[in-house]
């Protein structure tokens, strides 16, 4: 039997970051959505759970600093829709105090940038995505 | 010190028959990304004498760019430029800065001349790291 690939929602303003963490998660046999901001981001995750996209995302990594909307409210306003999908800030904002915004605002999770296979895996083993 | 870390392996492993040159536009992509970023700092410190805060921004923009492509020797000149700011050192973040722009043409030299030596390589001529290491 196939195993159904992961669906994953990327979360990143930069392009660099961007395009090494699509190259990362498709290396692991991820279907990846991306977006540049915050809004964007929700946007997506709305018309997943609306019908229209299919269901829930698998994962969510999200950047912290995006124009538009950052990735702290981001998290904030897709908890506040009732989704449970696990979310994971990944950030080169790597103090306590970041962290702990991040999982004061609802992530699961916090792993510095950039992304890799081994964080990547570690985050799949974590959450039963693997 | 190398220039370069781990991270630049990891880069290259990502590389397949799909994206056979992934490493070299990644490595584009940073200095797309970084000279913009590194012309953003110098206006800033030029325009906003002692605006540590905004050229701490800056560079925490320059410094993650560096993550990337594992650039470790130019992200450490990054992290002295940021250190500086910290201090409210406005000389030190010049020279530290001096520093990050000589590490950056440096680093993008001997990368044009990697790649052009991989291209002239040819496929066959791709290094491999043995296996277990």
């Amino acid at each position: 039997m196939d195993r159904r690939r992961i669906r994953v929602l990327l979360v990143e303003d930069e392009e660099i970051h961007r395009v090494v963490a699509r190259a990362v998660l498709r290396g692991a046999g991820a279907d990846v959505d991306e977006a540049e901001n915050g809004a964007e981001a929700v946007r997506l995750v709305r018309e997943r759970i609306g019908g229209g996209g299919g269901g829930a995302y698998d994962l969510i990594l999200t950047d912290r600093q995006m124009p538009v909307m950052d990735g702290h409210e981001a998290t904030r306003r897709i908890r506040a829709m009732g989704v449970a999908t696990p979310i994971v800030a990944v950030s080169s904002d790597c103090l306590p105090s970041d962290v702990h915004a991040f999982t004061a605002a609802g992530a699961d999770d916090f792993t510095p940038k950039p992304l890799t296979k081994e964080k990547l895996g570690h985050i799949l083993a974590k959450f039963q995505l693997a | 010190m190398g220039y370069l870390d781990e991270q630049f392996c990891q880069i290259e492993d990502l590389q397949d028959e799909t994206s056979p040159n992934f490493a070299e536009e990644v490595v584009s992509l940073f200095f797309k990304d970084s000279v913009r970023l590194v012309t953003n700092i110098e206006q800033a410190m030029e325009k906003y004498p002692e605006d540590f805060n905004r050229w701490d921004a800056h560079m925490q923009q320059l410094k993650g760019s560096c993550y990337s492509i594992g650039a470790s020797k130019m992200n450490n000149e990054c992290t002295l430029f940021r250190n500086n700011c910290g201090q409210e050192n406005a000389e030190g973040c010049m020279r530290s800065f001096q520093k990050v722009k000589r590490e950056h043409a440096i680093l993008r030299q001997k990368l044009e001349s990697y790649f052009q030596l991989l291209r002239q390589a040819g496929p066959a001529g791709t290094a491999t790291r043995p296996a277990g290491k």
